[in-house]
């Protein structure tokens, strides 16, 4: 037994517990879990090239695609990084409002990773109550954007339409039937004991090896390093909201799970306050974007061609989008930075190298990581 | 909008620390942008590994990603550009900008000094073909089993007329399919 | 804890489900934004092929219709192809005209071919809105429907 090799599995794409469109070759001994890789690639569909090929606001349709899970964010990123290079800013309404959007999309993905996780353990109550709460969220979005998943709402500019009449009261009753589901969650599946046992002290990310791994969002902040982009470099409404972030101490699957669910408060708390801002019979809401983009000063590296940059915390960490634009109707290159790459790399390989893991805590892991595998591929 | 149109007004201290830190000679300017503590180094590729070397000294921890732009009518050149954040001091970001040339693009590795430029240059050597001189694993990893064919990204190259041709027969978004039948209304032996 | 979880489990078993029984009892859930199949209005198409340019999913392909349009002297409308289409109403929002506009009208409505549900088939729909709202309008979905219509039409 003791000099047997390891033996190659995968696991994956289409595996429970697999956190989607991603493979693993794992190598195992016996149970033991001696190295894994990534096989990546199976939901890639080359979505910086297929932005040159299009206009800069028909883009803004592709930008929330590649990750089905969080899609707002991704948009806001792609859409700040548009308005950042034309020099446009958009009203402040559009901002506020593009901010509760981006906030609901924070909560919805982290119930649809709730999913996964309840999945990953075991815990078969749990996906139901998630999708269900989820559900709620996706009604809202229905009736504000239109859509349910993939909304289209933002603009380069503003917003795409106003709000509804009773969009402040939609909005509570939405969160209010969110949040208690939540609360169940946390009593029963949080706390639970089972869940306790097979979470702690697996997967210990701690403390400024984190940011070593170059490791981002509640990954980084469940291992104790209190680092969120919202705080650091303030974007859209973030500026002037009272939020906290929240961190853990150990750094284990434990304490990201419990992150994200504090997580899910603050961005509740974020979206209170915001939703006292905005008026429906205001109809400054989008200004009009200019066809092409300015012609760029001249500057040190390559001159003629403006550039501009977003960053913004995603659900999964920080994501940023990188434009470049020569004097044309379509982007010269769109450079779509996304957060879930590391997870799946470098601490994925830090914590199969420091620590005894069985293939049995290997989803959990995985899953606590909460990566969204199509933004790797893009 | 350009970039370099800083606020240069006041002392910056992050740009005062990157300039101090930096190794003298191996870096061209270093500008702070009209983006609030995000700043710009401009280097020949030659002086990649001091110059990242040196940013890690001074505390840019997290390495987020590289970026290729294939500079293809305009300049013949690929740019570098690597992105490194600072979680130490708070937040502000560092671009690393060079150039490579477009017939032999080849530049040092830095995967042993940030672990996640292991991956992004396998991304990039992918996408663009860039090599990186010193990367054991230089391979198709996203585009697996999935691409036979030059760098996708790369702007010479029409990536649409590629995999129409090959892979979908020549036909614009249409492969060859047999029509279904609709299915029998419920209910009906 | 577990004690708990258990009860709150039991005050989940005894609610109703949250499931729906789509298309059985229930339609699909709409709002009045939810962005659905689109109308055209061919009394006020001009034929100027924006929607076309804009489609970032290339869903649009301009017909030629037979009949008599006194704005649209080129005779081409927007068939939608449904397969294709993303519903990001970029095409609404760039008509110059106002002449596409979107329904709420989704999911097997679209595409349905069966009698015996509560869904109604797009001939059917299509003969509805013919017949109740302004006679103008034509639903344009796919190619054998668009000939459809404007068969019955001519």
């Amino acid at each position: 037994m003791a000099e047997s090799k390891p033996r190659m599995i995968f696991l994956g794409p289409q595996h429970p517990g697999a956190p989607g469109n991603v493979a693993f070759k794992v190598w195992l001994k016996g149970e033991k879990v001696v190295k894994a890789e990534l096989v990546p690639g199976f939901l890639h569909r080359g979505f910086e090239k297929m932005m040159e090929n299009r206009w800069w606001e028909v883009d803004v349709v592709l930008s929330p695609r590649y990750c089905v899970e969080d899609p707002d964010n991704f948009e806001l990123a792609y859409v700040l990084a548009v308005e950042d290079l034309f020099g446009v800013e958009a009203p402040e309404k559009a901002k506020v409002v593009r901010t509760i959007v981006a906030e609901m999309s924070r909560i919805q993905s982290h119930l649809f990773w709730l999913m996964h996780m309840g999945g990953a353990t075991g815990a078969r109550y749990i996906p139901g109550w998630a999708m269900a709460a989820r559900e709620e969220i996706l009604k809202w979005y229905d009736y504000v954007t239109g859509h349910r998943i993939y909304h289209h709402y933002m603009t380069p500019g503003g917003i795409r339409w106003n709000i509804p009449k009773d969009f402040k009261e939609v909005t509570l009753r939405a969160l209010n039937k969110v949040m208690p589901i939540v609360k169940d969650i946390e009593d029963a599946f949080i706390n639970n004991r089972i869940l306790r046992a097979r979470t702690e002290g697996i997967g210990v990310v701690k403390g400024y090896v984190a940011v070593q791994l170059n490791a981002t969002g509640p990954t980084l902040r469940a291992a104790g390093i209190k680092y969120d982009v919202r705080k650091v470099d303030p974007y859209e409404a973030y500026r002037d909201v009272d939020f906290e972030i929240p961190t853990g101490t150990e750094g284990d699957a434990h304490d990201r799970i419990v992150v994200r669910i504090r997580e899910i408060y603050q961005s509740k708390r974020i979206i209170e306050q915001l939703v006292e801002r905005v008026k429906p019979e205001d109809l400054n809401y989008r200004v009009k974007m200019p066809l092409l983009p300015p012609p760029s000063l001249p500057w040190p590296a390559v001159a003629r061609h403006g550039e501009g940059m977003s960053r913004v915390e995603a659900a999964r960490g920080e994501a940023m989008v990188h434009v470049v634009g020569i004097k044309d109707r379509k982007p010269y290159r769109v450079k779509l930075i996304t957060p879930s790459m590391p997870l799946l790399t470098t601490v994925m390989d830090y914590i199969i190298e420091h620590e005894d893991i069985t293939i049995a805590d290997l989803p959990i892991i995985v899953m606590s990581l909460d990566p969204c595998p199509p933004d790797i591929d893009r | 909008m350009s970039v370099a149109e800083g606020h240069a007004e006041g002392k910056d201290e992050v740009l005062e620390l990157i300039r101090r830190s930096l190794p003298p000679g191996k870096f061209k300017e270093v500008v702070a942008t009209r983006w609030p503590r995000r700043y710009i180094v401009f280097i020949d590729a030659w002086a990649l590994r001091p110059v990242m070397e040196a940013l890690k000294v001074a505390g840019f921890d997290r390495f987020i990603a590289i970026e290729a732009i294939d500079w293809y009518n305009i300049e013949p050149v690929f740019e570098l550009l690597y992105y490194v954040e600072s979680v130490k001091l708070g937040g502000p970001l560092v671009i690393v900008r060079t150039k490579i040339p477009r017939n032999n693009p080849e530049i040092d590795t830095i995967r042993d000094i940030y672990p996640l430029a292991h991956w992004q240059e396998i991304e990039n050597y992918e996408f663009f073909g860039i090599r990186f001189r010193g990367h054991p694993d230089l391979r198709l990893w996203i585009l697996e089993d999935n691409w036979e064919g030059p760098p996708p990204l790369r702007k010479d190259f029409d990536t649409v007329k590629y995999v129409l041709e090959t892979y979908y027969g020549g036909k614009k978004w249409e492969r060859p399919v047999k029509r279904r039948e609709p299915p029998p209304p419920r209910g009906e032996e | 804890m577990a004690l708990k979880a258990l009860l709150l489990g039991m005050k989940y078993l005894f609610r109703k489900p949250y499931t729906m029984l789509v298309p059985e009892k229930e339609p699909p859930m709409t709002t009045e934004r939810t962005r659905g199949r689109h109308l055209l209005d061919m009394s006020k198409c001009v034929g100027c092929r924006m929607c076309q340019m804009v489609c970032p999913a290339d869903a649009i392909k301009m017909y030629k219709v037979e009949g008599d349009f006194k704005r649209n002297p080129k005779k081409i409308f927007p068939g939608i192809d449904f397969n294709r289409c993303t519903f990001c109403a970029l095409c609404v929002e760039v008509c110059p005209t106002g002449a596409l506009s979107m329904t709420d009208i989704t999911g097997w409505y679209m595409t349905t071919t069966d009698t015996r549900t509560n869904l109604r088939s797009p001939y059917d729909l299509a003969a509805e809105l013919a017949k109740n709202e302004k006679p103008d309008f034509r639903i344009t979905i796919t190619k054998q429907t668009f000939l459809y219509q404007t068969k019955k039409k001519g």
